[in-house]
């Protein structure tokens, strides 16, 4: 579903930020996006998501590129930034309708869409609360709600548990199980190893813009010889790390 | 995909009450409605108060006021008597319509010669009185005033026998309500007053006639035509004030509605989300351009229709082609606001930036202005100028139509433009993701090592610029808004005298911006004599403070108005602190003045020539006192009571002492006879005054010692209080010949000179060793 080749990316001329990224994620798979602050997991999943255009190299979405199919591409993808953001003054019931109308969703569709979100994560007796009113956890799960509003089989979700207590960091983790289950192809970046060993089904460690390592928890644990994940990461993220 | 429905979804996104944009209300469309609500309440009046001339609309009338005429004048009236009962014959029924069909074209009655006109004769001095004559008009059926200066006669014989050269002046005055009345009008100056001419061409010039021709093609009098009345107010205003009150609700509303849209959305980072969805860039573009019209279009519009109704514009292709004019002026604003809406990451930003764009279109309707009556029809069909011009001719009547699609092509072309251009910027990462990444990215490196980013200090400038803004731009506009208020029914009542005939005739030789300031002056100087104008001050100083009260309490959050007045400086539960405070002020303020005084006695400056007052002015004296009560108060309100503890809250106190120091001294620049001395001896002044205000904690002592300070020096001593004479004086003091104003403050009064400077500087000394004795004592308690 997404093809990443050979993907270059600076910012300013003399400084590479993505220096070179490959990788495939299928259908009904996890693919996790873990390193450092910095290392360029971001940058490379706004460019996944078309906000930004790689330097060079390609990035096919379910076999389009975004020069040609831009929107065909955003109606394929669901995309959910590592920051919560949500216009203080709207409430989740008129925001989830207006993306619903810029999405184009069908009105008779609209409300058993939004009922059966809605009571998945618990919103329903906030729908008409405002934003800022609400609890970071609420608002996460209404952003997530929302950028899942279009039902798309890509989902690009940037540290979807960071700040979230353990009980709606379950709640989205089962979401995310559910979704792979469902065929949704998933890039999940975090921090949270737990996280990344529960869901992911293919794991790339980012160092520098480059990507350090590649695999199953276990080939990762395999290939850096020692004996949990989080080890792993740091031995590999020393390896490769240049001062 | 149905990209309409998205373009309906975002505008819609405007007008929900809790949605995007829901609480963006417009303030603009707020104001607008109460200003044409006391415009409508005024015009409405205007059928029954005195001071109108008449109703909006009468029938026609045919009578001519003579004011002062002269013995030539009237005899000239009796010798065409005869001739115009003749021509009265030959019309008919000047009472009945039907009987003169004949004389009726499609819209107008051909009014042929002075048939009908009857003179009516009257006196004034008041050669401007333009009030009176509007009511003698009004008393008698006549449509023009004939006013001659009181000596025609006399005139015009020295200026044949070569005396004087200046030719004598006639002024007309003429009703503006019916389109008729300009005719007549003109038919009887090239005529009726051409021919009298004549006549005392022939009775005074003959001998000119006879030596040379061309002599006789200079006219004995000029004659000055004053067009006046609703019509031509409404005409004015038509081709000035409304079509930049329709511009400046355009640029302020889609300034405050379009460059929180887009940069406000990028600033809460809430555009990504809308970028990502399957809507096309032109699309978003598009959505938010139909937003911010129609928002933008509901105060205009109602502006618009309300004030082309008061204009006596009732034709429905008038109104739309104004509705059109504005429609296509506000597509153009609002594409402008989203182009850099789009290109700004934060609604400061973009604001800032589009502050010059608002100033050069004020700019434009302000040469548009000055060049109103002298326009080239070129300007008819270009953006904005078209716009400006188009809407002043549409309210008063001549909509031009060409004038009208040329320049909305060439708008709505322009526009397009700008909407491309705005899409192409839309796709570029630069202007989307950029504050999510890079921005924040430098923030937080910033933070990371304890400094402040540049986009944070900006911010934090324009945030401390507009703080300052607000709090200097406050006392001058409330100031000056209840002093013109104050003004308006002196200045109607100034009109019947002969003072204000002579004012007016002078202001023509005003040529330089210090004739107008010394101008300005002197109508003051005959204000300040007048009890019915400082009532009315006095009035307005009380409104002053009950604004004040009402804006603390507002800004500051306060609950309670009593509470909302402590924190003014006036607190009022203890009343005899209150009566001590005030008291203690009282003395301190008249000491201090008496000092001065007694300085300039000393080194010889001033003398007494004793009391001065008389029984008549005892009155006008209690009206001063009771002025300088409440204008003491209010002063002291604005620049210490609120400005000290406003710069408080987010400055050390002494920036608040510093900044209204100057600014007080600055507020009294503007007055005549002002010096370098004058304006250092007021910041010293409002220095002490916010230091007692720091010791004593209130205003009360202050605001009395302003009072009695303005009081002893202008009406106990009889001099000038801040450049502004007053009249009614207990003593009547006289400069010596040899007085020196370094010492005196000469035009100024004793606040210009050096005698002040001592007193306040002794006085400083005091305060300041108090003020350091009490911080000593809080320590040692502490």
């Amino acid at each position: 579903m997404i093809k990443v080749v050979d993907v270059h990316k600076s910012y300013t001329k003399d400084r590479e930020t993505i220096k070179g990224v490959s990788f495939e994620v299928r259908k009904g798979q996890i693919f996790g996006l873990l390193g450092p602050n910095g290392a360029g997991k971001t940058t490379l999943m706004q460019m996944i998501a078309t906000l930004m255009k790689p330097t060079s190299g390609q990035i096919l979405i379910d076999g389009l590129s975004s020069d040609k199919d831009l929107l065909e591409i955003h109606r394929k993808i669901g995309f959910l930034t590592n920051e919560i953001k949500l216009d203080p003054m709207s409430t989740p019931n008129n925001l989830f309708n207006f993306f619903a109308e810029l999405y184009d969703i069908p009105a008779n569709e609209l409300k058993a869409r939004k009922e059966e979100s809605f009571a998945r994560f618990g919103i329903t007796p906030f729908a008409d609360k405002r934003f800022n009113e609400l609890s970071t956890g609420m608002k996460q799960k209404i952003s997530i709600a929302i950028s899942l509003i279009h039902n798309p089989p890509v989902i690009i979700f940037d540290e979807p548990t960071n700040g979230l207590d353990i009980l709606t960091s379950k709640q989205v983790t089962d979401y995310l199980k559910e979704l792979k289950d469902k065929g949704h192809a998933i890039i999940l970046s975090t921090h949270i190893f737990s996280v990344a060993e529960e869901l992911c089904d293919d794991i790339a460690i980012l160092v520098d813009g480059r990507i350090a390592a590649q695999g199953t928890v276990q080939e990762l644990i395999k290939q850096a010889e020692v004996e949990t994940f989080e080890k792993a990461f740091f031995k590999i993220y020393v390896d490769n790390h240049v001062e | 995909m149905n990209t309409g429905r998205g373009i309906k979804a975002i505008i819609g996104s405007f007008f929900r009450k809790r949605g995007q944009m829901g609480a963006e209300a417009s303030s603009a469309a707020f104001l607008a409605s109460v200003f044409f609500v006391i415009a409508v309440a005024c015009c409405a009046a205007s059928f029954v108060m005195w001071w109108f001339p008449y109703h909006l609309f009468s029938d026609e009338v045919y009578n001519v006021v003579v004011v002062n005429a002269p013995d030539s004048f009237v005899e000239y009236n009796e010798e065409t008597q005869a001739h115009r009962d003749e021509l009265a014959r030959s019309y008919g029924d000047r009472y009945n319509y039907f009987s003169n069909w004949g004389h009726m074209t499609f819209f107008e009655y051909r009014y042929e010669g002075y048939g009908w006109t009857e003179f009516i004769y009257k006196d004034t001095d008041a050669l401007y009185d333009f009030v009176t004559f509007g009511g003698w008009m009004r008393d008698n059926d006549a449509y023009l005033t004939v006013v001659f200066p009181k000596d025609f006669d006399e005139q015009i014989r020295l200026r044949q026998e070569g005396t004087i050269s200046e030719k004598p002046q006639i002024l007309t005055y003429y009703r503006t309500n019916s389109m008729l009345y300009s005719s007549f009008k003109n038919d009887f100056i090239d005529e009726y007053l051409g021919n009298y001419q004549s006549k005392i061409r022939a009775d005074y010039g003959l001998k000119i006639t006879s030596v040379a021709d061309s002599e006789i093609k200079d006219d004995p009098i000029t004659t000055v035509e004053n067009q006046y009345g609703i019509k031509a107010f409404a005409d004015t205003m038509s081709r000035t004030f409304i079509p930049i009150l329709l511009f400046v609700i355009l640029l302020y509303s889609s300034m405050s509605i379009g460059t929180n849209v887009i940069a406000g959305q990028k600033e809460r980072g809430t555009f990504t989300g809308i970028l990502l969805t399957p809507m096309p860039r032109y699309a978003i573009v598009l959505g938010y351009l139909g937003g911010v019209v129609l928002k933008t279009l509901i105060p205009a519009l109602i502006v618009a229709t309300i004030s082309s109704l008061l204009v006596g514009q009732f034709n429905p292709a008038g109104f739309l082609a104004l509705f059109l004019y504005v429609i296509v002026l506000e597509i153009f604003i609002a594409a402008v606001t989203i182009m850099i809406s789009v290109i700004n990451n934060t609604v400061v930003s973009a604001q800032t930036a589009f502050l010059p764009i608002f100033l050069i279109l004020v700019a434009v309707c302000v040469t548009c202005i000055q060049s109103v009556s002298e326009r080239d029809d070129f300007y008819m069909f270009l953006p904005v100028h078209g716009q400006f011009y188009g809407i002043g001719d549409v309210l008063t009547g001549n909509t031009n139509l060409p004038g009208l699609i040329v320049s909305s092509i060439a708008t709505l072309l322009l526009t397009a433009i700008m909407i491309v251009i705005t899409v192409k910027l839309l796709h570029s990462e630069r202007y989307t993701v950029s504050i999510d990444t890079v921005n924040s990215k430098e923030i937080r490196r910033f933070k990371e090592g304890g400094k402040s980013s540049p986009l944070e200090i900006l911010n934090k400038i324009t945030d401390g610029f507009s703080y300052f803004i607000t709090e200097l731009f406050y006392p001058l506009v409330v100031l000056s808004f209840y002093q013109l208020l104050a003004m308006i029914p002196v200045i109607v009542s100034y009109m019947r005298k002969p003072e204000y005939s002579a004012f007016i005739s002078d202001l023509r030789n005003v040529g330089t911006i210090s004739d107008i300031f010394d101008k300005t002056f002197e109508i003051f100087g005959i204000f300040f004599k007048d009890p019915l104008f400082l009532s009315m001050m006095t009035l307005g100083y009380v409104l002053i403070i009950i604004t004040y009260f009402i804006h603390a309490k507002r800004v500051w959050k306060i609950k309670g108005l009593k509470n909302a007045v402590a924190s003014c400086g006036f607190p009022v539960t203890d009343k005899k602190h209150i009566a001590k405070h005030y008291g203690l002020g009282f003395l301190f303020g008249f000491l201090m003045m008496s000092s001065t005084i007694a300085i300039m006695v000393i080194t010889g400056q001033i003398k007494f020539s004793g009391f001065s007052l008389s029984g008549a002015a005892i009155g006008t004296f209690l009206v001063n006192l009771l002025m300088w009560i409440p204008q003491g108060a209010s002063e002291e309100l604005m620049f210490r009571g609120y400005m000290i503890p406003a710069f408080n809250k987010r400055y050390k106190v002494f920036v608040g002492v510093f900044v209204s120091s100057i600014l007080f001294s600055a507020f009294h620049s503007l007055n005549a006879g002002f010096t370098p001395l004058a304006s250092f001896n007021l910041a010293l002044i409002a220095v002490l005054f916010a230091l007692i205000y720091l010791y004593t904690g209130d205003i009360w002592m202050t605001s009395a010692m302003h009072t009695a300070w303005n009081l002893s020096q202008g009406n106990i001593y009889g001099l000038q209080v801040s450049g502004n004479e007053a009249s009614n004086t207990v003593f009547s003091a006289v400069y010596n010949e040899n007085a020196k104003s370094i010492i005196t403050g000469g035009a100024f009064g004793p606040e210009g000179g050096l005698a002040t400077t001592t007193v306040t500087v002794i006085c400083l000394v005091i305060i300041i060793m108090l003020l350091v004795k009490k911080s000593r004592k809080a320590s040692n308690k502490s």
